[in-house]
């Protein structure tokens, strides 16, 4: 409950604030976004499977964000950057796509 | 975190990925707090506070990132289609004020033909025609270039280097060509050659008199009858059939007969200008490029 509320409150900060990212942080907001969805999706099916912590919660969100970014960093620095942000979004995607699937089969038994 | 010393990793980190995709942590912390008990007091609750900012900030990023991607993309397609819209803009203006410009031309050479005797009218038509100035009418050959299939790997975009397309220096040397084989008249896609007329390149579009012609390219000259004979025995015509073979350029050269050229653009004088009392210039030798 408080967590949805907390994501709710976040979301009207954004709409209310308005802010404009630096253009030297843009690269990596689509990918620190997936990043983030991997430890939200992470978080709920924790949550479900009775084994939610906190602070392991806050340690993989940062640390999702942090190195996504690092890896998009290195990736332009090294002029793989595209390819390495791909590589990052299938791992993250593959990592959502089974925490959904096992919170799908708790929520409707399918 | 966990003061599991020996905890294994699994040696395929795909097929752990597939099938385990929740943190591991999450499993040390459950088995900690089995241990130990819940954390509780002030330590806890500061836990869960700054879970809740966590959760805060991710909803704020989906925002910016949503708001980021929404303001960039209208903005650089409407740029886009703004650019296109000035072009096809501008490129009717132009093709308007052109055909403004050949009416007026065609008006003041029927008024000139209807001031000068037979003789003189006779004699400017000639020069006007030699110059590239009027419409001229004749036997002669059509030249077509065109690249080469795309050699490029439609799935990988892989490809070699683009050898087979027509560049700017082709067209210059089929027009040197058959100017050296006779030609008194030259047209590139229906363009008249003038002595002034450039043949250049701009990015990967070539343009003739800055105007850009597309492929396939199609030369036309007139000019005397064994001009298709010479062409094909100068050095440019051996170098297209070599570069047909080898990187599959089209090339053709034909004899047409009754062949219509168009008059060029008025010649843009710059820094000269038409001496005050006209002398009659004596017809000199056939102008060259």
């Amino acid at each position: 409950m408080i967590a949805v509320l907390a994501l709710a409150v976040g979301v009207v900060l954004g709409v209310l604030l308005d802010p404009t990212v630096p253009a030297a942080l843009q690269p990596y907001l689509p990918i620190a976004v997936v990043a983030a969805l991997d430890a939200v999706f992470g978080g709920v099916r924790a949550r479900l499977d009775g084994i939610f912590d906190d602070k392991q919660f806050v340690i993989s969100f940062i640390s999702n964000v942090l190195v996504a970014a690092l890896i998009v960093y290195l990736g332009d620095q090294l002029g793989v950057g595209g390819q390495l942000s791909t590589g990052v979004v299938v791992v993250l995607g593959v990592r959502i796509f089974g925490n959904v699937a096992a919170i799908r089969r708790r929520l409707f038994k399918a | 975190m966990s003061d599991d010393k020996n905890r294994v990793y699994a040696p395929d980190f795909l097929t752990e990925l597939f099938r385990n995709p929740l943190d591991q942590g999450y499993a040390d912390a459950a088995k900690h707090k089995a241990l130990t008990g819940e954390p509780r007091g002030w330590r806890a609750a500061s836990v869960r506070v700054v879970s809740a900012l966590t959760l805060v900030a991710v909803g704020f990023l989906l925002v910016v990132a949503y708001k980021q991607t929404m303001a960039d993309e209208p903005s650089r397609s409407q740029a886009r289609a703004g650019l296109v819209d000035q072009i096809e803009q501008r490129q009717d203006a132009t093709d308007d004020l052109q055909r403004a410009a050949d009416g007026l031309r065609d008006e003041v050479a029927r008024q000139r033909d209807a001031v000068l005797d037979d003789r003189a009218a006779a004699l400017l038509r000639d020069q006007e025609a030699a110059a590239g100035l009027a419409r001229v009418r004749g036997d002669g050959v059509e030249v077509r270039l065109d690249d080469a299939p795309d050699a490029v790997d439609a799935v990988t975009g892989a490809g070699k280097q683009d050898l087979g397309r027509v560049l700017d220096r082709d067209l210059q040397e089929v027009a040197n060509a058959l100017w050296s084989a006779g030609a008194e008249a030259i047209s590139i896609n229906d363009q008249r050659l003038t002595a002034t007329s450039t043949i250049r390149a701009a990015g990967s579009a070539i343009l003739v008199d800055f105007r850009p012609v597309n492929r396939p390219y199609v030369v036309r000259a007139i000019g005397p009858d064994d001009l298709e004979d010479s062409f094909e025995d100068s050095d440019t015509a051996r170098l297209f059939r070599a570069l047909v073979e080898d990187e599959g350029m089209s090339f053709s050269v034909r004899q047409v007969d009754d062949l219509t050229l168009p008059a060029a653009s008025d010649p843009h004088l710059r820094f000269a200008s038409p001496s005050p009392t006209a002398t009659p210039t004596p017809r000199t030798t056939e102008g060259g490029k």
